[in-house]
C-alpha cells in the first residue's frame, strides 16, 4: 500500500514553482482510513473469535467424553453412599426458606457465600437399581470423598452404566466370586460371551434375515401373480403351490436356526455376573450383557488409552443402543456420507447444465433474467418447505406412482411411497442447486472472452470451445459452487425429518439382498441424530456427551468431503496457475 | 446501399472524396474482396463504404488512427464479429469468389481457412504442444505422427521451435508474453489456412521478438496471404507489400507500400505515414 505522506506532499510542493505559500499539510486520521482498518479488524476477530470458541468447545468435549474418569465414593453426613464420576461442579442459589431451615454452620456459609451452595454432579449409573443415572450432591452434605481402587465402572447393553463392584461371576456354570477386573478367567469369559452375542446376531440378522426375506419373496410372487392374472387363475394356483414347496424346506431352516440360536443362549445363561452396587444392592445378568468393564481408579495409563480407542471404535463401528444415547454411530455415518454423495451427484450435473445453458446458449434477454431472479430467490426458500415439498411431490406422488407400476404386489406398505435415501437426496438437490448454478454461472463468465475467440478462430464450434476451453477454465470455480453446495448440504436437517430421516433405522442401504442397493430405504443421519439424542432422550444428561461426540464427528465428515473437493479443485487450479505477460 | 448510406453519412464525408485506389499490381489473384461495406455496433457506425480488394500471396497491412476500425474490419473477414449482439453490416466480403456473410456459408469450415492471430496473446491452459495442435484435435486427428509433425512444423515456422522443444509438454501459460504470442501464431499456422489474419501481433513484443516476428510474416509470405493491423509505421512499411489506410471508419487509401509510404495521393495519408497526425 502506497500513502502519500507529509513529506511527498512538501517535496511537490519544493518542486513546483507555483507555490507561493507554503501550506502546513495536517492529514487527518480519517483520511488515512485507520479507524475503518480498526474496525474491520476487530470485526474480523469477533467472528474467528466465536468461530473458534464454539469448535474449540465442540471438540473439547468431544474428544474428552471417551476418556475414563475416575469414580468417587461418597460418604454423605446422613450415612448414605453415593458413587459415581464427578461430572461438573458448580454454584447454585438456595432459596431464602431453605437456607433458614438448614442447621446454623450449615447456613452461615452458605450466607458468607450470598446464598450460594457449592454441588457437584455425580454419574452414579444404576439406573435400574436407584432410577436415576446422574445425581447431584451438595457441598454441605459430604462427609468423606474417596477413590477406591477396587470400584468398578461397567458398561452394560441394556439399562446404561453400572458403579458398583463384582459380587460374583458364574463362568461355565462355575463360580467365582469377587473376582478383580483384570481377572483373566473372567476377561477371557466375557471375550467368549461377546463372541456368542456376535454369532446370535449373525444366526438372527443374517441368515434368519435370508431365510424371511426368501418367504417374502415366495409371498410376493403368488400376490403379483393374483394382481396380474386373478385369484383364481391357473398362475397363481401354480404360484400358491410354488409357495407351499418351496417353503417347506425354507421353514425347517429357520426352525434350524432357531435352534442354533437357542441352544446358543442357554450357554449365555450360565455365564453370569452378579454386581453389586456399592451399598450392596445386587443385580445379575449374563456376562454377554457387559460391554466393557474396569477399576476406575486403578488405571494405567495404557489401559486409559486402551479404552479410550475401543470407546472410539464402538462408536464409529457399532449400531446404537438404548434410544442411541449409547452404542456407535455407523447407520447415521453411512446415512450421512451416502445421502451427502448421492446429493452431489444428482446437483452436480443438473446444476452445471442448466447453468451452461443459460450463460452460453439462452438468448440473453428478459425471460433469462427472470429466470435467474427466480433461480437465486430459491435459494432463500426456506429449506423446510423444501422438505414439505420432497415429501408431497417425490415421496407420494413420484414414489406412489413407481409403487403403483413396479411394487404393486406389496401395497399396501408403500416402497418407494414414503420417505427414503433418494427423495432425500432429491430434496436436497433442489435445496442447493441455485447455488451451483450461481457459482457456475459466475465461473463460466469469468473465462476470458479472448479464450474463447481463440478457440472459435481456430475453427472449433461452440461446443468444442466449452467442452475444451470454458469448462475446464472454470472448473475450479464450478467445484466450489459444488463445495458450497455439499456443505449446505450435508449440514441441513430440517428437511430431512420429512422425507426419509428416523431415529433408527432397522437396516442400512446397502445389504446382500437384490438390488444390493436400497435408495427407497429411510436412513439416519447425524444432525438428526444429535437432534434425537440431545433433546429428545430420556436423560439430557446422559445423551450430552453424544451430543459432543456425534457433532465433533458431523463437522468432521463434512471437513473431509469438503477437503476432497477442495484438494481436486486445487489440482485443477494448479493447470491454470503461472499465467504471466 | 449507396442510398440508404447517404443519409447517415457524416461531415468528414464530403471532405474526404472517394478513396483513391491506386492501379493493382500483378499477382496470383484476389484473396478478399471487400464491397461497399458498411457495419453498425448497435446505432453506432463503425465502418462506412469499404471497398477494396486483398490480393493472394502478398502481405497487407491495414494502418489508421486508434479506433478507426481496423480491427473491426479485420474480424468481419472470419466473422468473429458474429458474437457481438447488435451488430449489423451492409455489403459484401468475398472470400475466394463467395459471399462469406451468405446463409449457406459455414462459419465453421471458414475460420479453419482463416487463421487470426489476436492483440493480445491468448494461449490457451493446456500444454505447448496441445496449444499448437488445437487446430488438428478439434477436426478430430488422434494420429501421433500427424500431431508431432504439426506441432513442429508450426513451432519452426514461428520461430519457438528453439526455445520451446524441451518444455512442449509443460503449460503455455508458464512461457513469456512473446512467446506466446509466437505460440498464437503457430497454432493459427497449425491448421494450415489459407489467410492468415494478424491484429497488431506485435503490440506487445520487445523489439527482438518484433523483429523474429517480422521474419516469420516475410516467410509466410508465399504460402499465405497475410492481412496485419498495426500502428507501427516502420512495420508496415517492412513487411507488407500493399497498405490501407483508415480514418474514421473509411477507407482513405489503398496501394502498394512504397507508393502509399513514399507518395500518397490524399494530404491525410500523407500526414498520418509521416506522423503528423494520428
Ligand atoms: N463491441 C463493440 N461494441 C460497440 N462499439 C465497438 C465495439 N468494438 C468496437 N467498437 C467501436 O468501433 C470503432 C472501431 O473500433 P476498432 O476496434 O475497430 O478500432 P481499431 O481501429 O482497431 O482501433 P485500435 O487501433 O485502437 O485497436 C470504435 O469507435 C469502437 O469504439
Ligand atoms: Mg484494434
Amino acid at each position: 500500500m502506497t500513502t502519500i505522506t507529509a513529506d511527498d506532499v512538501q517535496q511537490a510542493d519544493r518542486d513546483s514553482s507555483q507555490a507561493v505559500t507554503r501550506r502546513n499539510i495536517t492529514i487527518p486520521l480519517k483520511a488515512r482510513g485507520e479507524p475503518a482498518l480498526w474496525a474491520l479488524g476487530g470485526a474480523l476477530s469477533v467472528g474467528i473469535v466465536m468461530i473458534f470458541g464454539f469448535l474449540l468447545l465442540v471438540f473439547y468435549n468431544g474428544f474428552t467424553t471417551f476418556i475414563a474418569k475416575p469414580v468417587a465414593v461418597v460418604t454423605l453426613k446422613s450415612g448414605e453412599l453415593v458413587a459415581g464420576e464427578p461430572t461438573r461442579s458448580e454454584l447454585y442459589k438456595l432459596a431464602p426458606d431453605a437456607v433458614k431451615a438448614l442447621a446454623p454452620t450449615d447456613a452461615a456459609k452458605i450466607e458468607a457465600r450470598g446464598g450460594y451452595e457449592q454441588r457437584t454432579l455425580y454419574r452414579t449409573g444404576n439406573y435400574d437399581l436407584s432410577g436415576y443415572d446422574f445425581k447431584w450432591v451438595d457441598d454441605r452434605n459430604v462427609a468423606r470423598a474417596e477413590f477406591p481402587s477396587d470400584v468398578l465402572f461397567v458398561e452394560r447393553l441394556e439399562w446404561g452404566a453400572f458403579v458398583g463392584r463384582i459380587k460374583a461371576a458364574a463362568i461355565d456354570g462355575k463360580t467365582v466370586s469377587t473376582p478383580t477386573a483384570k481377572d483373566p478367567a473372567l476377561v477371557q469369559a466375557h471375550e467368549a460371551a461377546l463372541q456368542r452375542l456376535q454369532a446370535i446376531r449373525n444366526i438372527e440378522r443374517n441368515l434368519i434375515g435370508r431365510v424371511n426375506y426368501d418367504l417374502e419373496r415366495l409371498r410376493l410372487k403368488v400376490r403379483r401373480a393374483e394382481l396380474n392374472y386373478g385369484p383364481t387363475s391357473p398362475e397363481a394356483a401354480a404360484a400358491r403351490a410354488n409357495e407351499v414347496e418351496a417353503s417347506g424346506p425354507l421353514r425347517a431352516q429357520y426352525e434350524l436356526l432357531a435352534a442354533e440360536a437357542q441352544r446358543i443362549r442357554q450357554i449365555d445363561q450360565k455365564n453370569t455376573v452378579t454386581l453389586a452396587d456399592i451399598a450392596g444392592k445386587e443385580k445379575t445378568l449374563p456376562l454377554s450383557g457387559l460391554v466393557r468393564f474396569y477399576a476406575a481408579n486403578d488405571l494405567t495409563l495404557a489401559d486409559k488409552i486402551g479404552i479410550y480407542l475401543s470407546r472410539w471404535w464402538e462408536f464409529l463401528s457399532s449400531d446404537p443402543r438404548e434410544a442411541n444415547t449409547e452404542g456407535g454411530v455407523l447407520p447415521a455415518i453411512f446415512g450421512t456420507v451416502a445421502m451427502t454423495l448421492l446429493m452431489v451427484l444428482m446437483v452436480a450435473p443438473v446444476g452445471v447444465i442448466t447453468a451452461l445453458y443459460l450463460r452460453e446458449y439462452a438468448q440473453q434477454g428478459r425471460l433469462v433474467s427472470v429466470v435467474r431472479i427466480s433461480v437465486n430467490n430459491l435459494a432463500g426458500v426456506p429449506s423446510i418447505v423444501y422438505g414439505v415439498f420432497g415429501l408431497g411431490f417425490f415421496a407420494y406422488g413420484l414414489g406412489s406412482s413407481i409403487d403403483e407400476v413396479f411394487f404393486l404386489e406389496r401395497l399396501p406398505n408403500p416402497t418407494y411411497g414414503t420417505g427414503g435415501l433418494i427423495w432425500a437426496a432429491l430434496t436436497l438437490a433442489l435445496l442447493t442447486v441455485p447455488v451451483v448454478i450461481v457459482a457456475t454461472e459466475e465461473a463460466l463468465s469469468a473465462v476470458p472472452r479472448s479464450m474463447r475467440e481463440g478457440s472459435l478462430a481456430c475453427g472449433a464450434s461452440k461446443w468444442q470451445t466449452i467442452r475444451n476451453i470454458v469448462l475446464p477454465r472454470a472448473m475450479p470455480g464450478i467445484m466450489t459452487g459444488i463445495i458450497l453446495a455439499m456443505a449446505r448440504g450435508a449440514g441441513e436437517v430440517a428437511p430431512l425429518m420429512l422425507v426419509g430421516v428416523v431415529k433408527l433405522a432397522p437396516t442400512l442401504p446397502i445389504d446382500a439382498y437384490f438390488p444390493y442397493i436400497h435408495l427407497e430405504r429411510s436412513f439416519m443421519h447425524l444432525g438428526f441424530h444429535i437432534y434425537d439424542v440431545g433433546f429428545q432422550s430420556r436423560n439430557s444428561e446422559a445423551g450430552k456427551p453424544m451430543v459432543f461426540v456425534t457433532t465433533c464427528l458431523l463437522i468432521g465428515i463434512i471437513t473431509v468431503l469438503n477437503l476432497a473437493a477442495i484438494i481436486i479443485r486445487s489440482r485443477l487450479k494448479r493447470r491454470f496457475a503461472g499465467s504471466q505477460f | 446501399m449507396k442510398v440508404a448510406m447517404t443519409d447517415a453519412a457524416p461531415p468528414v464525408a464530403a471532405a474526404f472524396g472517394p478513396p483513391s485506389v491506386h492501379p493493382k499490381r500483378g499477382t496470383d489473384g484476389e484473396a478478399i474482396r471487400i464491397r461497399d461495406f458498411n457495419l453498425w455496433y448497435g446505432k453506432a457506425q463503425a465502418l462506412y463504404d469499404v471497398n477494396f480488394t486483398i490480393e493472394r500471396g502478398l502481405v497487407t497491412a491495414l494502418i489508421g488512427p486508434s479506433g478507426c476500425g481496423k480491427s473491426t474490419l479485420l474480424r468481419c473477414f472470419n466473422r468473429m464479429n458474429d458474437l457481438i449482439d447488435n451488430l449489423r453490416i451492409e455489403g459484401r466480403i468475398e472470400f475466394e469468389g463467395g459471399d462469406i456473410y451468405a446463409s449457406t456459408v459455414d462459419t465453421i469450415a471458414l475460420r479453419k481457412q482463416m487463421g487470426m492471430v489476436f492483440q493480445k496473446p491468448n494461449p490457451f491452459p493446456m500444454s505447448v504442444f496441445e496449444n499448437v495442435v488445437y487446430p488438428l484435435r478439434i477436426d478430430g486427428i488422434r494420429d501421433r505422427k500427424v500431431l508431432d509433425e504439426t506441432c513442429y512444423k508450426a513451432l519452426q515456422g514461428a520461430a519457438l521451435w528453439n526455445e520451446v522443444k524441451d518444455r512442449l509438454h509443460a503449460s503455455a501459460l508458464g512461457l513469456s508474453g512473446g512467446q506466446q504470442q509466437r505460440l498464437c501464431i503457430a497454432r493459427a499456422i497449425a491448421g494450415d489456412p489459407e489467410v492468415l489474419l494478424m491484429d497488431e501481433p506485435c503490440s506487445a513484443l520487445d523489439p527482438i521478438a518484433t523483429a523474429k516476428i517480422e521474419e516469420l510474416i516475410d516467410e509466410l509470405r508465399e504460402r499465405y496471404t497475410v492481412v496485419i493491423v498495426t500502428h507501427n509505421m516502420q512495420q508496415a512499411a517492412r513487411v507488407s507489400d500493399n497498405t490501407a489506410f483508415m480514418y474514421l471508419g473509411r477507407l482513405i487509401e489503398y496501394g502498394e507500400t512504397e507508393t502509399i509510404f513514399n507518395n500518397p495521393l490524399n494530404v491525410r495519408t500523407q500526414d498520418y505515414v509521416t506522423g503528423r497526425f494520428g
